[in-house]
């Protein structure tokens, strides 16, 4: 007995597109629809996730009957690097203020490569939190705090 | 001459010694991010957006669109000297271009490509100025109607021109139009998927969205790729190319042109498209196509041409309809906005000083290009020698500063890592993400003018096809998709736009 094949570049895709549109029709549930000649708040957001469901739908299908490209390996090292560099700045910057924010968040990305020297990494780490600090708090004058409050 | 009063305002505007200032800073840093591959001119210009916000409207304006021509420019000197595009749009400057270089003609390649993009870029501006005023004033009369099925006609044509699969496209556009959707709606005040966050309560930003999915998913998925990277390493010399190689150049430069200019006007007309088509049709009328991949000069100016027409002619929807033709455009919409200018039709006749101003300034541009550009080009190379690894961090932060710096919100910072994981994801299943940016930015004007036009019929979906431009326009709809579907249009859109 042979197993099917499947294409799950289409069925991941189209999960996630019935995820999000199931999401959407139950946030909105409440809003009234109105009339096409009176629409209410609810009536884009129903005709655009019925037509995401029905998209959904399509590649699901689609992707349980042909076979399909496979999906490239997926890396965990760069990805999660550079999520949680992301991470770290959302987290610190307004507490730890920009300069130490950025040293930690440029430190954090460099570790999605076996490439990062750590010296290197550590000295270009603080000569970019030094210019970032020159240019968007002292010449942009963005409100963020410099150092920790 | 009306045409030539116009352009004589905005040079005027043009050349003002603060806005030669912008332009210049603008051209430069956008051939540098060019120059360099993995950031693209969309979230440098995200980045930018904060800066502009207290300068004057013509010179933010000046400067963002430089930053965005001269991305251009840079990406074909990566794609000669190094085999590796730039921008997208260089891709296939790399096939002719790099040859050239390895037969020690990388001076010619890269003065030819300096040359047809100034030559694309004059004819593109005037085009630019002999299209806007009446397309403007055609765009005084549409009514709601007539807008819902213009807007129709910008998703679908970003559909059909965008890479890869059409139903994933169109997936795509309405998944931005979900999100579009978000926030408290204008006609009722209720607040819709706000999750209720304050921060949404105003819609989903732009910039996060575009740099998590642009710049930070492409971040990761390079990073997973084995680098490689080398510089010819070669002097750069002879860079005024001999005259027959101009007489060689210069029909295929015309034709790139022409070809680009109409390709950029099209609503979602992607970087990559007029290149891609101008190299296809050089090598059909070639009489000797065997000579391409080897260095023949015309796939060089044809395709570069074309990509810098197109890259300037894509500003027409913008200046006339206040409709963005490619995610980057919908950038320079939010810069309009923040400094209180509504795009639309209007635009030209309440601030004809702005508008013919950055259309001026896109000729003085490319003639600083040329002239800055060549002597430039050792700057250019070195910076292709700052290794990868020190690159992404420094994009990674300055991702987060700008997206922070655009409201102040640490929410912004999140939502773009959101949407970066979203990004990867599409990448892993193989779906471009531009279509889902046009229809987020798209989306609450097609709302607002499909309620506005149903109410003015009274619910009467027919009067669509009633009014007479907005048939024309949903005509071209139905032909766009009808296109898509027949087998022999599709084999052939597959292999005009397989690399």
């Amino acid at each position: 007995m042979t197993r099917r094949a499947l294409d799950w570049r289409d069925l991941i895709l189209g999960l996630f597109l019935v995820a999000v549109a199931t999401g959407a029709l139950w946030m909105t549930r409440r809003l009234p629809i109105g009339s096409a000649a009176d629409m209410g708040p609810g009536y884009m957001p129903r005709v655009v996730s019925l037509a995401l469901l029905g998209f959904g739908a399509f590649f699901l299908l689609r992707g349980a009957r042909h076979a399909g490209a496979a999906i490239e390996p997926v890396h965990l090292r760069p990805l999660l690097a550079v999520l949680l560099a992301v991470g770290i700045f959302a987290l610190t910057a307004e507490r730890l203020g920009l300069a130490i924010a950025s040293v930690l968040t440029v430190l954090l990305a460099g570790l999605a490569t076996r490439e990062t020297r750590p010296l290197e990494s550590i000295g270009f780490a603080i000569l970019l939190s030094g210019l970032a600090a020159l240019l968007f708090v002292k010449v942009l004058a963005l409100p963020v705090p410099l150092w920790p409050r | 001459m009306e045409l030539f009063d116009n352009l004589l305002m905005g040079l005027s505007t043009a050349v003002q010694l603060k806005n030669l200032g912008f332009c210049l800073v603008g051209v430069l840093i956008g051939t540098a991010i060019g120059v360099l591959p993995g950031i693209g001119p969309i979230p440098t210009i995200a980045l930018l957006l904060p800066f502009t916000f207290g300068m004057e409207p013509a010179g933010a304006m000046i400067m963002l669109a430089g930053i965005f021509y001269g991305a251009q420019y840079g990406g074909s000197t990566t794609a000669i000297l190094v085999n590796v595009p730039g921008e997208t749009s260089s891709v296939v400057t790399c096939l002719d271009g790099h040859q050239m270089a390895r037969q020690g003609k990388a001076g010619t390649a890269l003065a030819i490509a300096a040359i047809s993009s100034f030559f694309a870029g004059t004819v593109a501006t005037v085009v630019i100025a002999l299209l806007s005023v009446p397309l403007a004033a055609l765009a005084l009369k549409f009514t709601a109607v007539e807008y819902f099925s213009l807007l129709v006609l910008g998703l679908i044509a970003a559909v059909v021109l965008a890479h890869g699969s059409v139903a994933r496209s169109l997936a795509m556009v309405f998944l931005g139009l979900l999100l579009g959707l978000i926030g408290i709606d204008v006609s009722s005040g209720a607040a819709r998927m706000t999750f209720g966050v304050p921060e949404l309560s105003d819609g989903i930003d732009f910039v996060p969205v575009a740099m998590g999915m642009f710049g930070l998913a492409e971040i990761i998925a390079n990073l997973e790729r084995p680098a490689e990277r080398r510089v010819v390493s070669q002097k750069v010399r002879d860079l005024i190319p001999s005259r027959a190689d101009l007489r060689a150049a210069f029909p295929a430069m015309v034709r790139g042109t022409m070809l680009g200019s109409a390709l950029g006007v099209l609503p979602g007309g992607g970087a990559a498209l007029p290149p891609f088509s101008s190299y296809a049709l050089e090598k059909k009328l070639a009489k000797d196509p065997s000579r391409f991949g080897h260095g023949a000069i015309e796939g060089v100016a044809g395709p570069e041409a074309a990509n810098n027409a197109g890259a300037q002619t894509s500003f027409i929807p913008l200046l006339t309809l206040g409709i963005p033709a490619n995610a980057l455009m919908a950038l320079m919409i939010g810069a309009l906005m923040m400094q209180g200018i509504q795009p639309g039709p209007q635009i030209m006749r309440e601030q004809p000083q702005l508008v013919w101003g950055v259309i001026a300034s896109m000729w003085v541009g490319n003639l600083m290009l040329l002239v800055i550009n060549l002597p430039l080009i050792g700057l250019w190379v070195s910076m292709l020698k700052v290794p990868y690894r020190l690159l992404f961090p420094a994009i990674v932060l300055f991702c987060c500063i700008g997206t922070y710096g655009i409201a102040n919100s640490l929410f912004n910072v999140w939502l773009m890592l959101g949407c970066a994981a979203v990004g990867y994801l599409f990448i892993k299943v193989g779906v471009e993400p531009a279509p889902l940016l046009l229809g987020l930015v798209l989306g609450p004007q097609l709302e607002e003018n499909f309620r506005r036009a149903m109410l003015l019929s009274e619910g009467d979906f027919s009067v669509f096809l009633t009014r007479p431009i907005s048939a024309l326009l949903l005509g071209a709809v139905a032909l766009a998709l009808l296109a898509m579907l027949s087998p022999a249009i599709l084999r052939r859109r597959q292999e005009a736009l397989a690399e």
